[in-house]
């Protein structure tokens, strides 16, 4: 019998005990999505909530982002709360707070679309008229206003400041980040992601998906100064799930890049320069020679896990 | 045949040359396919279709409309014109864009209707939709299809125009997103389409050139250009789409950022779908009215 009971008790701790962490560690870093609500602001600025609040998945997500939801599921999307405010004008300040499942995956969704200056909320942000973006934690928020944007840059700081508490505590950049050369790097411009699409977002490579980018492959693009050169060298670091894929997709990319149809190719028809390490393929862009891109591929640290 | 579709091909709008006829699919009906002589598409602008604060001003738009389809189809007038587009007995949808930042201009939709009711169209005959189009009685009868809505970037297929428009025809929206949207031409061989568009009018009164945040938009982006872009050709017309949104991508945003990534559902349209001509050595461009910063 008191076996027994040992065993009912070994097993409640193994089932439950990881429950009670993760849901704590949940806690801990902003909790769920749909117990924000509360939380948040109700009126800011002038601008008072309006309409219910709306929660969507990654099937329902294309009912909210028409056409762009590709975009945010190429990341770990997990849920999007949405609340929209008005103006009395009748203006709109939509907010966006994407679980993005791990600080990774936010610091990605973050950097794939970065272009403003920061606005010092949240652990990275952005602001340009009408658009506050940030990422804290797990979390990716994006604040937009919809007509009368100048009027409305002092509700879009504020609701963000207010949001970022919410979110809980800050999160790791991916490690991948880490492997960059540090010499030149430009790190308001660096981004990671795991698609195609945000590579050709982010510049332009190749009508097709000549690197075999998928949802296993982690990815970092990243510029560097130049010299004289006004466009900035790029950078792009691509892990893959093995050795095998990475050899793939280095024959690949030999194969089909044309220099003359990227986005290199509009200025100096310069050429790329790669270089495979085990799993990991560099390469280098839009470099104002090939000693400059042999260099910073030499300067490309080894990826820790 | 291999795919070819490079940014040379973008730029110089043969990609044509390159893919040749990929697929057998069957030509669609005399309207929506390239004919021996050139496909001609009209560009119409007008200083006075926005006024200082942006506003759109409703009559000039209808005189752009009627200047406009008149030249595309060498009508004396516009009423001439929308005869040669439908007759008296055509039940007619006005397939709209209801995309709340950049939809189709109420004053557009007007002018269009406007028109067929001067061909001689019923009121009860005509229906302006987009999300509902597939269970819209009028649409589901429809024996013509009038398409119409904004030019606009896209995070996926590069571009919004008269090609993507169709999308709301099909069951599923996402099932035509992979692969930047390549497929988008199929739509256009849907039966309840198949044959029927007579007339597209791809909005540039205020394009949108760049998308940046998880709803791509951005009034940073949209400029005032004060045009419509017409053709019964809906690659035709977004071929001519495609180039102005390369023009002012190359002069706002660099040669780096000119194409916006990835637009191959236009060329595929032809080359794939059959529907029209991707060929700029095809495509007999007219530019009537306002010639300031016109870019193309």
């Amino acid at each position: 019998m008191d076996v027994l009971r040992e065993k009912a008790l070994a097993m409640t701790k193994s089932t439950f005990l990881p429950i009670v962490a993760a849901l704590v560690l949940a806690a801990l870093a902003g909790g769920n999505v749909k117990d924000l609500g509360p939380r948040l602001p109700a009126e800011i600025a002038g601008w008072k909530a309006a309409g219910a609040d709306h929660i969507y998945d990654r099937k329902t997500i294309f009912d909210y982002l028409d056409g762009g939801a590709e975009v945010y599921l190429a990341f770990d999307l997990r849920e999007v709360f949405v609340r929209k405010f008005k103006s009395a004008a009748g203006t709109e300040i939509a907010l966006d707070i994407y679980d993005c499942g791990s600080p990774a995956e936010a610091f990605g969704a973050f950097t794939c679309d970065r272009q403003d200056p920061g606005a010092g909320i949240g652990q990275e942000s952005e602001y340009g008229p009408g658009l506050l973006r940030f990422w804290q934690g797990r979390f990716f928020v994006s604040i937009t206003a919809a007509g009368d944007e100048e009027k409305a840059e002092v509700a879009l700081r504020a609701l963000g400041k207010d949001v970022v508490p919410v979110l809980g505590p800050a999160g790791e950049p991916p490690a991948l980040v880490r492997a960059l050369p540090d010499a030149g790097l430009k790190k308001d411009r660096t981004c990671f992601f795991h698609s195609v699409i945000n590579l050709n977002n982010r510049f332009f490579v190749a009508a097709d998906n000549i690197l075999n980018l998928e949802a296993l492959t982690d990815c970092v693009l990243a510029e560097y100064d130049a010299g004289g050169q006004a466009d900035p060298a790029r950078l792009l670091l691509v892990v893959y799930p093995d050795e095998g894929r990475a050899q793939a997709a280095e024959l690949s990319f030999a194969k089909g890049y044309r220099p003359a149809d990227a986005a290199a190719g509009a200025n100096s028809g310069a050429r790329a320069f790669a270089r495979r390490r085990s799993n990991l393929l560099s390469i280098v862009f839009a470099a104002p020679s090939k000693a400059f891109a042999k260099r910073l591929l030499a300067a490309v640290k080894q990826p820790q896990p | 045949m291999k795919h070819a579709l490079t940014r040379r091909n973008f730029l110089r709008g043969t990609t044509l040359a390159v893919l040749g006829t990929t697929v057998g699919l069957p030509r669609l009906a005399p309207a929506q396919t390239a004919p021996s002589a050139k496909t001609r598409v009209v560009l119409i602008r007008h200083p006075e279709a926005l006024d200082e604060n942006s506003q759109l001003n409703g009559k000039v738009i209808q005189q752009m409309l009627d200047e406009a389809v008149a030249k595309l189809l060498d009508a004396p007038d516009a009423v001439a014109a929308f005869k040669q587009l439908v007759k008296p007995e055509d039940i007619v949808g006005i397939k709209s864009n209801v995309w709340s930042y950049l939809p189709t201009p109420p004053e557009v939709e007007k002018a269009i209707k406007s028109r067929l009711l001067d061909a001689g169209v019923k009121e009860e005959a005509i229906a302006i939709d987009d999300h509902t189009v597939r269970t819209n009685p009028i649409f589901v009868k429809s024996t013509a299809l009038i398409n119409a809505r904004p030019l606009r970037t896209h995070y996926l297929a590069g571009m919004s125009g008269c090609i993507k428009n169709y999308i709301m025809f099909d069951v599923s929206q996402p099932a035509h997103h992979p692969d930047s949207c390549a497929d988008l031409g199929s739509l256009f061989l849907l039966p309840q389409v198949k044959g029927k568009t007579r007339l597209n009018v791809l909005c540039v009164l205020t394009p949108q050139y760049y998308g940046r945040g998880p709803h791509n938009f951005n009034r940073r982006y949209v400029w005032n250009y004060n045009g419509l872009i017409v053709g019964r050709d809906p690659v035709a017309v977004d071929t001519i789409g495609l180039r102005l949104l390369m023009a002012k991508r190359r002069k706002e945003l660099g040669p780096s950022q000119e194409i916006p990534p990835v637009p191959k559902h236009i060329q595929l349209a032809d080359t794939r779908y059959g529907i029209g001509t991707s060929d700029m050595a095809k495509i007999e461009l007219i530019k009537l009215g306002w010639a300031d910063d016109i870019l193309i």
